[in-house]
Formats: structure tokens, sequence, C-alpha cells
């Protein structure tokens, strides 16, 4: 068999070893290193490649933002900020048609400016907002299914670990990817509260309305959220304008947050080993899928698989736009049953270079960090699509009344959201460029 | 057993978490030395407030800042495995194997976790090899001239104990294929843990 045939025929079985419930990053090392040793004939090649890879990915300054990301967004739950951040939201929000349900998507929005992931967001809102949201008389499970989509903005409005990943595996500018995931994830909230005022006005249910609150003590509700403010602009802003790395920034986020919590009384030794705790069990997760993506990856730039495949879909000429929706199609199925970052590290080093060879009318560049924040919002609706969310899990455990069908059933306007928005996206690569044409 | 490996586990996972509290330390007062150490070179601060330009260029970023978060996250993410690896919290796909019965799942997490000890051992074998390598060569880092190794040994040791805890797993997960009755049920013991 030559070369590129073992890398084709690899990807099936190793899809057929994830899909037996075979721990990710395992499956992609074990695969990466059976199909290095067969097309190079021997185990030397994979034997020195261990020696050295598996300490020096680990020791990458680069993606050591990743724990360190981790352990600010462990932080910034402890803070008390979700609570501060939903009065504010609610105080300016909360006397609208499905205002406590708005109120929750735009504090997940603000939550998600001082953390990284998805399922921390989703999980910090939910104790604040469920039960303000059941006080108030909306149903289970448009509560549950608001929480859930409104959880993944943490990783759409930067700092997001998603984010920096796809900028190392295709070595682009995290401040620049930064800068362009913002528009989307404002968008992506909008989106959600429309979504919302839509489903109130079809079927109101008995979701109460409240009272104006008068402008005086809206602002102040505002102020008060003034860390989160602070820690995003040192955080995003520093990035930015070249005051610190990024593994610097997301040391000082980290910095930020611990002490926020400390000053709100977050921080005792239950909650700091708790932090610990988590941090651990993400950090390792994530690191065993990277270390495997590496071995596979490289694996497959041995068979030449990804250059023979972009080779084959620019020869065959192609329409760029019909590749790139079946791409995202592609990640949309997924998604349904597998996690975001291993859906990245899996599918980015084949994808990539297929995008990065069609002409979209942009600069290379611009391609890459478009393409960046289109698969960023695929993967992301992946967390909430039935039947294998996790965001859909993580709240529907929160909430013993609610039934995970009807989570299920709630979600879906939130999906269809997600897709027009994509398709915007898509149609418009200019909204999500914008910044970046303006400030660079 | 169970108590010592999951205390084991633990104290390890807390071991790597003080590891990374200290780099986030580290890099932050590094940090701030380069800022300060800047604004003491504005030349609007070095002409007109001179013992403040003097004080302030004393400091400066911590030399070599970088390398000392290279080795220290290495070490905290090995540190970080046993208690991810006892606790079943690697990613994988769960939903098709959620329409078998309960012994077939039995026997996949068996073979999946002995599958994992093995190039759990395998890995700390190779860095442990790495380390000798390095240690032989005589290689340091660039700006702090501390060995190589000395990174490469602490991440030996952290997958040593990574090893045993990957052991002790696939030992959990066989006897629970082997022997469901015992009262020995995996899943359970976890959340207990």
């Amino acid at each position: 068999m030559s070369g590129l045939e073992i890398g084709i025929y690899s990807m099936p079985v190793l899809l057929l070893l994830i899909f037996l419930r075979m721990p990710i990053g395992l499956a992609m090392l074990v695969v990466g290193l059976g199909g290095t040793m067969w097309i190079t004939g021997g185990s030397l090649v994979v034997l020195a490649k261990l020696k050295n890879e598996t300490y020096s990915t680990f020791s990458s300054y680069s993606l050591s933002i990743v724990p360190l990301f981790l352990l600010m967004g462990q932080f910034a739950t402890l803070g008390g900020m979700s609570a501060a951040l939903f009065k504010a939201a609610e105080t300016w929000l909360g006397h609208r048609k499905g205002g406590v349900a708005m109120a929750s998507v735009g504090a997940c929005a603000g939550f998600g400016a001082i953390c990284g992931s998805s399922l921390a967001t989703a999980a910090t809102m939910g104790q604040v907002a469920l039960p303000e949201l059941k006080k108030y008389g909306y149903s289970g499970g448009l509560s549950t299914a608001t929480l859930a989509a409104g959880g993944t903005l943490g990783i759409l409005i930067p700092p997001s670990v998603v984010l920096v990943i796809y900028a190392i595996l295709t070595e682009q500018n995290i401040a620049k990817l930064f800068l362009a995931a913002f528009i989307p994830g404002l968008l992506a909230a909008v989106g959600y509260i429309i979504t919302i005022s839509i489903i109130m006005r079809l079927n109101p249910g008995n979701a109460q309305l409240r009272e104006r609150i008068p402008y005086g003590e809206r602002f102040k509700a505002l102020f008060d959220v003034w860390p989160v403010l602070l820690v995003f602009f040192l955080v995003v802003g520093g990035i930015y304008l070249g005051w610190f790395t990024p593994t610097e920034a997301a040391a000082i986020g980290a910095a930020g947050t611990a002490i926020i919590a400390w000053i709100n009384g977050g921080l005792n030794k239950i909650a700091i080993s708790d932090a610990m705790l988590a941090t651990a069990s993400n950090t390792a997760m994530i690191f065993i899928i990277i270390l495997g993506a590496g071995f596979y990856n490289s694996f497959l730039a041995l068979s030449q698989v990804p250059q023979e495949i972009s080779g084959f879909i620019v020869e065959q000429g192609f329409n760029p736009w019909l590749v790139l929706v079946i791409v995202l199609c592609l990640y949309l199925i997924f998604g349904c049953v597998m996690d975001s970052l291993s859906m990245i590290l899996l599918t980015v080093p084949i994808f990539f270079p297929i995008i990065s060879v069609l002409d979209f009318g942009l600069t290379p560049e611009e391609t890459a960090i478009w393409f960046g924040i289109l698969v960023l919002i695929v993967v992301e609706v992946g967390l909430i699509t039935p039947p294998v969310g996790m965001n859909l899990f993580v709240i529907n455990a929160m909430d013993r009344t609610t039934r995970i069908v009807e989570t299920y059933r709630n979600v879906l306007p939130f999906v269809v959201s997600d897709i027009l928005r994509t398709a915007i996206l898509v149609a418009f690569p200019g909204i999500t460029l914008m910044l970046l044409r303006l400030f660079y | 057993m169970n108590t010592i490996m999951h205390k084991l586990a633990r104290w390890m996972a807390f071991l790597g978490g003080t590891v990374l509290l200290c780099l986030v330390a580290i890099t932050c007062i590094s940090v701030l030395g380069r800022i300060l150490n800047t604004v003491g070179h504005y030349p609007f601060v070095k002409e007109n407030i001179a013992f403040l330009s003097n004080l302030l260029t004393k400091a400066g970023p911590i030399v070599g800042d970088f390398e000392l978060v290279e080795a220290g996250v290495a070490f905290a993410i090995m540190a970080f495995l046993p208690w991810c690896q006892l606790n079943r919290a690697h990613a994988a796909v769960e939903l098709f194997t959620g329409f078998l019965p309960k012994t077939p799942n039995r026997l996949l997490a068996m073979f999946w976790e002995i599958l994992f000890a093995a190039v759990m051992v395998i890995i700390t074998w190779r860095i442990y090899v790495g380390t000798t390598d390095k240690m032989r060569y005589g290689e340091t880092t660039f700006m702090l001239q501390y060995p190589v190794w000395w990174g490469y040994a602490a991440c030996t040791i952290a997958a040593g104990v990574a090893c045993i805890i990957a052991i002790y797993s696939a030992w959990l997960h066989t006897k629970d294929f082997f022997d469901p009755k015992q009262g020995t049920d995996v899943d359970k013991q976890e959340i207990a843990g």
C-alpha cells in the first residue's frame, strides 16, 4: 500500500475507534503512531518522535495559554461576577417581553468576555439565572435552552480557548482572531435575544412581566460590573496593543479574576482546590487530544493526504463557496456527536489546506481568519445540537424538573438562529473582517 | 487501595496547580517589571523626574521567565493527567455505545484503559530516555542556562505517577468486567471518589 492509501484508510479506522468510545486523544495517538510505523517501515522514527515530542508539546510556550485561560475561567466562576452581570443585564432588559431570558443571554455574553470556555459560562450563569427564570414563570425548557445557547457565547466572545488552538494549528495571529471574533460574538447575542423575543410573541406562556427600573439604578448596576470590563480590556486589549504576549495576558487574566474572587470573598480553601481540580481535569483532557492530534497530523502530512485532497479539489475546479458550505455542514453534522476541541484538532489540518487554496476574493490571511471564525461558530453550534450537546447536558443536570427532551425541543430555535448567522457571515465576509480592516 | 490512589492523583493535581499558580505569579511580576522599566525610560520621566526614572529603571522583566513557564507547564500538565484518568474525564464519543448493553460497554472500557496504560508506559519510557539524552549532551536553555534535562526529569517523575494511576485504572476496569457483581462498579466508585 502506498503512503497515500494508508493515510486515506486511516480515517475510517480512526472514526470507528472513536465511535467505539475510545478516548479521542488516545485514538488519534495510536492511529498516528501505527500509521507512521507502517509508512516508515519500522519503529525507529516513532520512538525518536516519542522521546521529545511529548515534552515539547506539553512545554510549548504558546500552548501554555490553554491551562492559564482555563484557570482564569475557573477563578471567574468563583468571583461572584456572574450575579453582578445578571443584575446589570436584568435592570436594562428585564421589563421587556421575555426580558429575564434576554438578560440571561446578555449576562452570558458579559461572562464570556472573561471566560474562554462554554461549559464554565453555561454552568456559572445557570446557577444565577435559572432560579430567576423560574421565579418569573418561564417554562423549564425555555430556561434551560436559553442558558445552554447563552453559554456558547463563552467561546464565541474572546478570549476563547478554541480560537487559541485554531491560531496555533494554522499559524495565525491570535490578536487578529480575537478581534475578528468580536462582532460575530455580539451578533450571536443579538440573534439569541431576537429569538427569545419571537418565541415569547408566538407563545407567551405564563412568563410574567416586570416593572421598568429607573435609569439611575440601571447605571449603578452597570457600573458594578467594572471588574469584568477591566479584566477583559487588560487581557484582550493588552494582546491587541502588544503590551503582552498572549500567554502573559492569560496569566494576568488568571491573576485578575483571582483577585476579584478574593475581594468578593469567593476565594477560600475549598474553592481554590475545586478550581485546581477542574483545571487539572480539563487541561489534561485537552492536552491528550493535542498530543494525539500532533502525532496523527504529522502522520497525515507524511502520507501527503491533505496536499493530495486540496490539489484534487483545485484541479476539479469546484466552486469555492460550495466547498466551504459542504465543509461547514460537515462540522455541523460532526458537532452532533463530538466535542468542539477534538473536532478542530481532528479536522482543521485536513480542511484548512483545502480552504486556503480556494479563491474567495480575500487575502490569504483574511481567508484564514474568516474561516477560523466560521469554524468556531459551527463547532459551537455542536454544543447545543441534540443528541450530544455538552451545554444541554450541563444545564439540564442543574434543573431536576425539566426533562432533557424539553430542552432539546426548546433549543431548536436557537440552533436556527445560529445557522442563519453563519449563513450571513459566509455570504458577507466583510462583517467578520470589518474590525480587522479598520485597525490593521 | 482506592483511597490511596485517589489521594495520590489529587495531590499530584494540587502540585501541578500550585506550579501553575507560581507561573502566573512569575509572569505577572515579570510583566510589571517590564512596564515599570519602560515607564522609567520615557523621555518625559527621565528629564523631569530623574530620581523616579533611576528607581524605575532598576526594575525589569524576570530574565528567561518564559523558560520557567515552559518547564513548569510541562510538569503541571503531566501532573494533571492522573486526576483526569481516574475521573474518566477524557473526551470520548459515547453516543453509539450508549445503545449497547452494559457488558460490551465494560469490555470496551477495559480494553481502552489497558491500551491507555500501555501507551502511558511507553511515553514515560521515552521521556526517560529523552532525559538521559539531554543529560549526556549537557544541553542548557538559552537564557537561564539551566540544564534542559531538569525539565525532562520533572516531567518523567509526573509521568511515572500517571503510569501508576493508568495501570490502577486499567486494573479497576478489568476487575469490573470480569466480576461486575462484586460491587466494584467503576462508575459508582468514581462518583463516590
